[in-house]
C-alpha cells in the first residue's frame, strides 16, 4: 500500500475527524470440473475521512492519494456533516474522547508466490481429487485470498495500522444418486497470507478424504423428520448462532433500532453453562482469525462480554452508541472498504467452551440429530434465526445414524439458549465468515458443540 | 465528478493498446468513473451523507488460450503500466483452455439514461417527509436504517475485437429496514429497495414500501402456525427473488458448466405452470435501473427466458456457451418482468384453502436438485380464503423445481421495484410446518 504520512493533514480537521488511507488486495484462482474458470487478482485503494458535527456525520472518498485528493476529501466530508447539521432541529455533544496507538501485521515473511505457482497449487488440489474420487460428477476448487491494509488517524490523537490478511481454498464435490446431484462443501484455510497458512497442496489432502466419505454417506442420506429435535450442534453452528441469532441483536445501532435485546439488558435469556463473548484479537490465548486492536474510529478494541452465565451482560458499540448508553465504546467500529464508513460490526463471536464430552452428549440423545456444517445463516432483530445444514446425521439411541438431506433448522434464540444442557468442551473458529451489515465484512465466529432444542426442516 | 469523457476514453484506450503491445492475442478493458451521493437515517434520524469517488479499470488478456484478469481502482498512467505487466504475468500463469473468448465486433455505440447530477435538497426533503409521514402513520415503527443515493456513472468498455461501448448512467436507490414494537413485542426486521430515475412520488409510495410499513405494524404479534400440513403458499413480489433465484442461478455458467444444473437440458421443456411467462428486460423503457451492456462485452437485448412456463433459454455468457456448445444468453439475465395475471390479488387469497402469504423468506441454500427448507418471515396464514394472522417460527419445505411447476394463479397486480415488475404468484404443494 502507498505510504502516505496522515498527520500532516490533522491541521485541516475542524472538527471530529477520521481520516483513513486503506487498501484491498485480493486473489481469486477457481477449478471447476478441471478447467481454470477463474484467474484474477484486484486491488481497491484509497483515502476517506468522516467528520462528526454538531450530531451529524459526513464522509467523503477517493481512491487518489495525491496531497490535493487528500484535502479535498476532508473537505467534503466536513461540509456534508455542516449541510445536514444547519439542517438538524436538535444538536447532539460529542463523541466520547479516546487516544490509542498500535502497529499490527499478519503478513508473511516468506517470500510471494507468483500467480502460476497459486494456480498450479489449485490444480495439484483438482487432479488429486479427480484421480482419487473417479465416480464424482462434479468437483470445484476456489482459491480466496483477501488482504486489507489500513492506515488510520483521528482528532482524538489516535494512530494505528494494520495488515490483516485471510486465505481459504473452498472445495465442493459432488456425485449423482439416482440422477440428482448431491454435493458437500468445505472451507480450508483462515488468518494469514497463502504462504503461511497453505504449507503444501498434500496437507488438505486428508480433509478432501473426511469430506468425500461425509459425502458418500450424505448420498445415501434420508429427509430429517421436521418438528422440535433435541440436537447437537457442532462448534461451527453455535459460532453461527453466537454471530446471527445472538451478536446481531445485540449490536448497539440494532439495539436502537428496535431489537429484542433492548428489552433483556440484565436479564437471563440463556442457559448458566452459556457465556458469549465477542472477542477483539485474542481468545484463550490464541490469536483469532479476525484480530482488531484499534478499531477505524481509533478506539482501543475490548472484549465484549455479551451473555455470562447465562445473564445478558451488555452490548457493542461504536462511540456515538456509547455516548448514548454512556458506557465506553468497545472497538467494534468497522469498514470493509476505504469507500465504506464504520458500522458496529462484530470481531470474533464465540461461546465459550464447557465441560462435556462430545461423544457423550450424542451418547445422551435417543432420537435427534447431530449438524455438524452449514450453507448460511440468518437471524433478525427477534433473535429468530434460520440456518441452512449441509450435513448432519441422525442419532438414534445415543448413536450416529444416517446422514441427512440439506435442511434448516431454526427457532427463536433467546428461547433457544435456554434448552442448552451440554456444552463441550472443544472450542473450534472459522474465519471464513462474511458478515453482511450495507456493507460485508470479514468476522470470526467459534464456539464448542452444544446440546439444545431446535426446529429443524423436512418433507 | 470528473465528467471528462476525452479523458476516459484515451485511458480506456491506452490500457488496451498497452496490452496488446504486451502481448495479448486478446484483450479487453472496462474503465467505470462513478460518484454516489448517500444520506441516511439511522434510528430514525438522518444522520450520515457521504460522498464517494470511485475509479474501477478492469483489465482482461487471452494470450496462448489463457486467460487472465485484474481489477484496479486507479487510472494514472504508472498504475496502468504495473496492471498490465501484472496481467500479462496471471494469464500466463493459468491453464489454457480453448472456450475463452471475448465479444465479436459491434456497432459502437453511447447508452444514456437517468439524470446527471443529484438533486440534494430534494433528497434531503423527499426523506424528512418519508421520517414524518411514517411517524405518524406507522407510529410503532422503528426505522433501523433507510438510505436513499443516487449514482452517477460513466463505462467504457472496448475490446481488441473493435468493441466500443459508452454509457452514462444516473439513479436513484432508495432501501428501507424497519420493524415495529408495541409493548415488549418487536416485529421481524422488515425491508425493501427501489431505484428510480427521479424523485417526483414520495418515498413511501414508492415501490411495496407503505405496504410491507403496514404489514410490519400488524407482526408484533405472531403465533406460530401448528401442525404440519401441504399447502398453498402465494410468494409476494418482495419474496419472488428467494424462491425463483434458485431457477435463474442454475441457469449460469457455473452450475451448467460443472455438470450440477438440473435446467441445462431442459431448454423447450415445461419447467414452470404454464400461466407464467417472464422476460430479462434490461434494456427496456419499463426498467429503471437495467444495463446495456454485458459484463463480456455485448450490447444487452431484451429477452423472453421462460414463456408460459416453457425455458426458453439458458443464462450463458461466452465460456459457458463456447464450453458446453449451447447458446450464449443475449443479456445476463436479472432485470426480470413477470407478465401480470388474470385474477386480482384477493381472489388469490380467496382461492386459497389453507396456506401461508409468504412475504420474505429466510431460508437455506437449495442444493443443486432443487430441494430446499426455509422459514417464513413477515408472513401470514391463510385459511378459507382469508388471511387470518401474522406467523412466526413456521417453516415451507419443498422441490423447487416441482413447486415452479404447480403455479395455481398470478396476480393483476405487480410491484415495480425499478430494476423488475413482479406480480403475486401462487404455488400449490408446499410442506409448511410450524411448532
Amino acid at each position: 500500500m502507498t505510504t502516505v504520512d496522515l498527520q500532516d493533514y490533522s491541521r485541516l480537521f475542524s472538527s471530529y475527524t477520521e481520516l483513513r488511507v486503506q487498501e484491498n488486495r485480493s486473489v481469486r484462482v477457481g477449478f471447476v470440473k478441471g478447467n481454470n474458470t477463474v484467474n484474477t487478482r484486484s486491488t481497491t485503494g484509497g483515502v476517506s475521512a468522516r467528520v462528526y458535527k454538531n450530531g451529524s456525520w459526513g464522509f467523503a472518498s477517493t481512491p487518489e492519494l495525491q496531497k490535493d485528493a487528500i484535502e479535498s476529501v476532508i473537505k467534503a466530508a466536513t461540509d456534508n456533516a455542516e449541510f445536514l447539521g444547519s439542517r438538524r432541529e436538535h444538536s447532539k455533544g460529542p463523541l466520547p474522547v479516546v487516544a490509542a496507538s498500535h502497529d499490527s501485521s499478519f503478513a508473511t515473511n516468506k517470500p510471494r508466490l507468483t500467480q502460476k505457482q497459486l494456480v498450479d497449487f489449485i490444480k495439484e488440489i483438482d487432479d488429486h481429487i479427480a484421480t482419487r474420487y473417479p465416480n464424482l460428477q462434479s468437483r470445484t476448487v476456489f482459491l480466496n485470498c483477501l488482504d486489507m491494509e489500513k492506515s488510520v488517524i483521528t482528532s482524538d490523537g489516535s494512530r494505528f495500522t494494520s495488515m490483516t490478511p485471510r486465505s481459504h481454498i473452498y472445495i465442493t464435490l459432488c456425485v449423482e444418486k439416482d440422477g440428482e446431484p448431491v454435493d458437500l462443501y468445505q472451507v480450508y484455510g483462515g488468518l494469514g497470507q497463502f504462504e503461511d497458512v497453505f504449507e503444501s497442496p498434500s496437507v488438505l489432502f486428508p480433509g478432501i478424504e473426511e469430506q468425500y466419505e461425509h459425502l458418500m454417506r450424505k448420498r445415501e442420506g434420508v429427509y430429517a423428520d421436521a418438528g422440535v429435535r433435541t440436537c447437537v450442534l457442532d462448534a461451527e453452528l453455535a459460532g453461527i448462532l453466537a454471530h446471527e441469532a445472538i451478536g446481531h441483536t445485540t449490536e448497539a445501532d440494532i439495539v436502537l433500532g428496535g431489537s429484542v435485546a433492548k428489552q433483556l439488558l440484565g436479564k437471563e435469556v440463556a442457559s448458566p453453562l452459556i457465556t458469549l463473548v465477542d472477542f477483539a484479537n485474542t481468545a484463550l490465548g490464541q490469536t483469532c482469525p479476525v484480530p482488531v486492536y484499534v478499531d477505524d474510529e481509533g478506539t482501543k478494541a475490548e472484549d465484549a462480554v455479551i451473555i455470562d452465565k447465562g445473564i445478558l451482560k451488555s452490548f457493542m458499540h461504536s462511540k456515538e452508541s456509547a455516548s448514548h448508553f454512556n458506557v465506553a465504546p468497545t472497538g467494534n467500529a468497522r469498514a470493509y472498504q476505504f469507500s465504506d464508513e464504520p458500522l458496529i460490526r462484530m470481531r470474533n463471536t464465540a461461546i465459550l467452551p464447557g465441560t462435556s464430552k462430545l461423544e457423550d452428549m450424542i451418547a445422551s440423545i435417543d432420537d435427534g440429530y447431530y449438524l455438524i456444517r452449514s450453507n448460511n445463516g440468518e437471524a433478525d432483530s427477534t433473535s429468530e434465526f434460520m440456518f441452512g445444514i449441509e450435513l448432519g446425521y441422525e442419532i438414534k439411541n445415543g448413536k450416529l445414524g444416517r446422514a441427512i438431506k440439506n435442511t434448516t433448522i431454526s427457532g427463536v434464540a433467546y428461547n433457544v439458549l435456554k434448552t442448552v444442557s451440554m456444552v463441550s468442551d472443544e472450542m473450534h473458529w472459522s474465519g471464513a465468515g462474511m458478515c453482511g451489515k450495507k456493507q460485508p465484512i470479514p468476522v470470526g465466529m467459534g464456539g464448542p458443540a452444544v446440546k439444545c432444542q431446535v426446529s429443524i426442516g423436512g418433507r | 465528478m470528473r465528467h471528462d469523457v476525452e479523458k476516459d476514453v484515451r485511458i480506456a484506450k491506452r490500457s488496451l493498446e498497452a496490452l496488446m503491445k504486451a502481448g495479448a492475442d486478446k484483450a479487453q478493458t472496462n474503465l467505470s468513473i462513478s460518484e454516489k451521493h448517500e444520506m441516511n437515517i439511522e434510528a430514525g434520524e438522518i444522520n450520515l451523507l457521504r460522498t464517494t469517488f470511485n475509479t474501477s479499470l478492469h483489465l482482461g488478456v487471452i494470450k496462448d488460450s489463457r486467460n487472465g484478469h485484474i481489477g484496479i481502482s486507479s487510472s494514472d498512467e504508472a498504475s496502468i503500466e504495473k496492471a498490465v505487466s501484472d496481467v500479462m504475468d496471471i494469464a500466463a500463469g493459468a491453464h489454457p483452455d480453448e472456450a475463452h473468448d471475448i465479444a465479436e465486433r459491434q456497432e459502437p455505440a453511447e447508452f444514456c439514461k437517468g439524470p446527471l447530477e443529484p438533486d440534494l435538497d430534494a433528497m434531503y426533503d423527499r426523506l424528512k417527509s418519508f421520517v414524518a409521514t411514517v411517524g405518524q402513520r406507522y407510529p410503532t415503527i422503528n426505522l433501523r436504517q433507510v438510505i436513499l443515493s443516487f449514482t452517477r456513472s460513466n463505462n467504457y468498455v472496448m475490446n481488441s475485437n473493435g468493441v466500443d461501448f459508452k454509457t452514462f448512467k444516473g439513479i436513484y436507490h432508495f432501501v428501507a429496514m424497519f420493524s415495529a414494537s408495541e409493548d415488549d413485542k418487536v416485529s421481524s426486521l422488515n425491508g425493501t429497495g427501489v431505484s428510480m430515475l427521479d424523485l417526483d412520488r414520495e418515498l413511501i409510495d414508492c415501490g411495496s414500501v407503505d405496504m410491507l410499513l403496514k404489514q410490519s405494524v400488524e407482526q408484533t404479534a405472531t403465533r406460530p402456525i401448528e401442525g404440519k400440513f401441504v399447502g398453498d403458499v402465494i410468494v409476494t413480489p418482495d419474496a419472488f427473488g428467494s424462491i425463483w433465484g434458485f431457477l435463474f442461478g442454475s441457469l449460469t455458467d457455473g452450475p451448467v458448466v460443472s455438470d450440477t444444473s438440473i435446467y441445462k437440458d431442459k431448454v423447450g421443456e415445461l419447467v414452470a405452470g404454464p400461466q407464467l411467462t417472464l422476460h430479462c428486460r434490461p434494456v427496456a423503457d419499463e426498467i429503471a435501473d437495467g444495463y446495456f451492456v454485458t459484463s463480456d462485452g455485448y450490447a444487452a437485448q431484451n429477452s423472453t427466458l421462460i414463456e408460459r412456463g416453457v425455458l426458453k433459454g439458458l443464462l450463458l455468457g461466452i465460456y459457458g456457451s463456447r464450453k458446453t456448445g449451447r447458446a450464449r444468453a443475449v443479456n445476463q439475465g436479472g432485470a426480470i418482468v413477470v407478465e401480470p395475471g388474470n385474477q386480482s390479488l384477493s381472489d388469490l387469497v380467496r382461492s386459497v384453502e389453507r396456506g401461508i402469504l409468504l412475504c420474505r423468506l429466510s431460508g437455506g441454500a437449495p442444493n443443486s436438485y432443487g430441494d430446499f427448507s426455509g422459514v417464513a418471515k413477515n408472513s401470514y396464514l391463510i385459511e378459507d380464503g382469508e388471511i387470518k394472522y401474522p406467523i412466526s417460527e413456521s417453516m415451507i419445505s419443498c422441490n423447487l423445481a416441482e413447486a415452479y411447476k404447480n403455479i395455481t394463479g398470478i396476480s393483476r397486480e405487480r410491484v415495480d421495484f425499478g430494476s423488475s415488475i413482479i406480480p403475486w404468484i401462487a404455488l400449490s404443494g408446499v410442506t409448511i410446518s410450524g411448532k
